[in-house]
């Protein structure tokens, strides 16, 4: 655990420590990993609807789909990641997220998986031992009870 | 300030708009009685009741420079109706000005800026120089030299009471103080009670300038008979300066401008104008009938009618999913159920038209907002250039979406303007055609199907075609050659090409640079068409052709590589088969011959780089629609053509900002989305830039 963190942690009884503030993410699967963003931007999860390419958009946005009237832009995040594409199986889902521009976008993704709390001593922030195009994207390493997710920003993901 | 705050003030200013509006258009009918040597006092007494709810509301908000016009205005207009100032054309020329003014006041209002707006002083002015009342009788009040703005808006009693001062030898001061807005009630009081002991406060008004936004100033003017020194003794302080109010130079009372003949008593209907308090109060002191609203509508943000009818389109999806479940039920065998089912969809049907119908309806407002500001600039142009114009309008109340009315002010102007200036000629060169020396110009509106046409038709001279075409050559837009191949129709449009003007020179009400260009990338931006008649000596006639509203449009769905694209009918020409043996190369670039002209043609798969549908069947015949931008026209060639269907076209989000040839998309109904070409931009990518255009394709395909 970083230092840092350790001298803002409250020092003392392991009820005292399950308060510190504990952030919540939605875990997904892309392949074979677990990838998390925090909870608070997720908005919904649905199953894709028909999928509308845009011409002449960048090569993350696979396209644009209508989820009860909201025009939603949607980008695949293996892409944004640069990791191999995969068709779309039966388990695929679009978390709707709210973009720091307001706008609500669409992450395409394998499987939705749980939501995970992590205390703040489960989560370790640098990450630099990724790829230039992942670290980008990375905020840090979740390891909730030995399991290990890695957390993505949002924002950097849909803001190029 | 609170998000109530920001509600209260917009309902102001559109109030305000509305009062602004009544005001110029009870002056435009005014004028039209005047003309006909008709008196109109009614109509005097409801202008006056405008402009005094205006200054009360204005005084509210603390719209000052508002406040002070029509504070003023509210008392040349009281002179007028009790006749004590006769309606003259050079009276309502002030009036007409004023009219401008509160519009520039209000937008200075709606944009906060605080930039005080001197032409309200030197029209003030001017109303002084205007007014021909009685004379008072010399009392002495002529030595001082008083701000005429503070005398103009003296009472008849307080007029009574400076004289009368003035007369017993009391001498004036001005004090001028510098409330806070939150206590102003109180504080005034208390420097009036203390004045009390040294003289007598005969008026105060605000000066118009604040040292902050939550602060006002005001001048008191105080008549005393005690020397300056003893009154800053006892009233000075931070926020109060007092000086004496100087005697005239040469002491001779120089002619000053009469004082105006107010009278202190209104009519029993209105209670006494709330002179300054209403300037001033935050609250109380304002007068409760001007607070009432004028009439009986609710103001609505059209973005909530956009939100509204988003909710109708959800409902068409819902309704969609109950005609599938009511299919299902009936084959399944339920029979009954199923009729039931279907007549409930079909009912539910039924009043979701109505209920987007009806939201439809309250964004319309007619179109009559408009074309009183052109008969106000059509006045004013008019004497200004020294012609006698008069303007024909039928179809005022023809109605048309809000959103366009607000852009459609603009274009309008311009294609006005144009006709009074370069459309109707000279008095004497009239007389010598043997044409009536008054020039008419017609604003005709009606409705058509789901379109609004407004005419705008001069009997002037005519466009000059010859000119116009030697312009565009020397402007390099095309060729003598080319010129010789256009018909008498493509000449005219030629006067949509930037830069055009058969003017030599520019002159201060049109041909700015500004030209029929911008006009109809304007009306186009509404998807909106123009059409242009001109006959030599006989007139020109404007067609602008508009869809009713912005929120639901009709579009042509063309199929481009397995995928479904919307065009707005707008811009759409024609639409034929493409004969691919007919296209030809010009410069890389395919070309087609349609009616003798050379159309470019835009293979829209290739442009936005389509892969083709696996499995697709082969495209045997294709076909091109003709998209058309102003004068300009592009053939876009696609697979195949699907039909006609209204759609609202919803904007891609900020994401796709950098995405160009799109308006938009739109939801097909089976929950499928389609993407809405933009044919403006794509015209504007395949002819403007050409090059550039292609080096984007070549990178595209990199």
């Amino acid at each position: 655990m970083p230092e840092a963190q350790r001298a803002l942690s409250p020092v003392g009884s392991a009820s005292l420590a399950a308060r510190a503030p504990a952030r919540e993410f939605l875990a997904f699967r892309l392949g074979a990993d677990l990838y998390a963003v925090e909870l608070t931007h997720v908005r919904e999860i649905v199953s894709p609807p028909p999928l509308t390419g845009v011409p002449r958009s960048r090569p993350e946005v696979i396209g644009i789909c209508s989820v009860r009237g909201l025009l939603v832009t949607v980008f695949d995040v293996r892409r944004v990641l640069r990791l191999e594409p995969e068709l779309p199986g039966r388990l695929s889902r679009i978390l709707l997220a709210n973009a720091a521009s307001g706008e609500v976008v669409g992450l395409f993704v394998d499987e939705v998986r749980q939501v995970i709390r992590l205390a703040p001593d489960e989560i370790e922030l640098a990450a630099p031992n990724f790829g230039v195009e992942l670290s980008r994207h990375v905020v840090g390493i979740g390891r909730p009870e030995g399991g290990f997710v890695v957390l993505l920003d949002l924002a950097t993901m849909v803001d190029t | 300030m609170t998000a109530g705050g920001d509600r209260a003030r917009e309902e102001f200013h559109s109030e305000a708009q509305e009062l602004v509006e009544t005001f110029s258009r009870n002056l435009l009918t005014l004028d039209a009685a005047l003309r006909e040597r008709r008196e109109d006092p009614g109509l005097v007494n409801e202008t006056f009741r405008a402009v005094h709810t205006l200054k009360s509301l204005a005084g509210l908000f603390g719209a000052r420079r508002m406040a002070q016009l029509a504070h003023h205005l509210e008392d040349v207009l009281d002179a007028l109706r009790l006749g004590k100032l006769p309606l003259t054309p050079e009276v309502l020329d002030l009036l007409f000005r004023a009219a401008e003014l509160f519009a520039a006041a209000l937008v200075a209002e709606r944009e906060q800026t605080g930039d005080p707006l001197p032409a309200i002083g030197a029209l003030l002015r001017e109303f002084e120089q205007a007014r021909a009342g009685p004379v008072a009788a010399a009392s002495g009040v002529e030595r001082y030299d008083l701000d005429p703005a503070m005398l103009a808006v003296l009472t008849e009693y307080e007029e009574h009471r400076l004289r009368s001062s003035v007369e017993r030898g009391l001498s004036l001061f001005r004090v001028r103080v510098d409330f806070d807005l939150f206590t102003i009630d109180k504080a005034l009081e208390d420097i009036k009670a203390q004045a009390k002991a040294f003289g007598e406060v005969l008026t105060y008004l605000p000066t118009g300038s604040a040292p902050s936004p939550d602060r006002i100033e005001l001048d008191l003017l105080l008549a005393s008979g005690e020397p300056l020194q003893v009154l800053v003794a006892a009233l000075g302080g931070p926020h109060v300066t007092i000086e004496a109010i100087p005697l005239r130079a040469g002491g001779a009372a120089a002619p000053r401008t009469p004082l105006p003949p107010v009278v202190a008593s209104l009519p029993s209907e209105l209670p006494p104008a709330a002179r300054l308090p209403a300037d001033v109060a935050i609250d109380g002191g304002v007068d409760p009938a001007a607070l009432r609203a004028v009439s009986q509508t609710v103001r609505v943000d059209i973005r909530r009618l956009d939100a509204l009818m988003n909710v109708v389109g959800e409902l068409a999806i819902v309704k969609n999913a109950l005609a599938r479940m009511a299919e299902r039920v009936r084959a399944e065998g339920g029979r009954q159920l199923s009729s039931e089912l279907h007549s409930i969809q079909r009912s539910f049907d039924r009043r979701l038209g109505e209920l987007q119908g009806g939201i439809l309806e309250v964004r319309m407002v007619p179109l009559g907002q408009v074309f009183d500001r052109l008969a106000r600039a059509v006045r004013q142009l008019g004497r200004e250039m020294g012609k006698d114009i008069r303007l024909v309008i039928t179809g005022a109340d023809t109605e048309i979406d809000k959103l366009i009315v607000e852009e459609l002010s603009d274009p309008l102007m311009h294609v006005v303007r144009n006709a009074i200036d370069h459309g109707i000629e000279s008095l004497a060169e009239r007389s010598r055609l043997g044409k009536p020396t008054a020039g008419t110009i017609a604003l005709n509106a009606f409705q058509k199907g789901n379109h609004v046409l407004i005419e705008v038709e001069d009997d002037g001279g005519g466009i000059d075609e010859v000119a116009l075409g030697a312009r565009a050559v020397s402007l390099g837009h095309l060729t003598e050659s080319d010129l010789a191949s256009l018909g008498r129709a493509e000449r005219l449009n030629l006067v949509f090409l930037p830069g055009l003007s058969t003017r030599a020179e520019a002159n201060d009400y049109s041909g700015r640079g500004v030209g029929m260009d911008v006009v109809k990338t304007n009306i186009a931006r509404l998807g909106g068409v123009i059409d242009l008649h001109s006959e030599a000596e006989i007139g020109t006639k404007l067609t602008i052709t508009l869809p009713v509203t912005l929120a639901i449009v009709s579009a042509l769905l063309v199929r481009v590589e397995g995928r479904v694209y919307a065009l707005p009918l707008t811009s759409v020409a024609e639409a034929l088969q493409l004969d691919e043996g007919e296209v030809r190369s010009i410069d890389g670039r395919e070309v087609i011959t349609l009616r003798g002209q050379t159309l470019a043609l835009c293979r829209l798969g290739r442009v936005f780089a389509l892969p083709p549908v696996a499995g697709a069947r082969e495209v045997t015949r294709r076909y091109v629609v003709v998209a058309t931008l102003g004068a300009r026209r592009l053939g876009l060639a696609v697979d195949e053509l699907l039909g006609q269907q209204d759609i609202v076209i919803k904007p891609l989000g900020r994401s796709l900002g950098g995405v160009r040839g799109f308006a938009g998309a739109t939801e097909l109904g089976d929950q499928h989305v389609a993407l809405v070409l933009d044919p403006g931009a794509l015209i504007d990518e395949m002819l403007a830039a050409p090059l550039e255009a292609a080096r984007e394709r070549r990178a595209l395909h990199a």
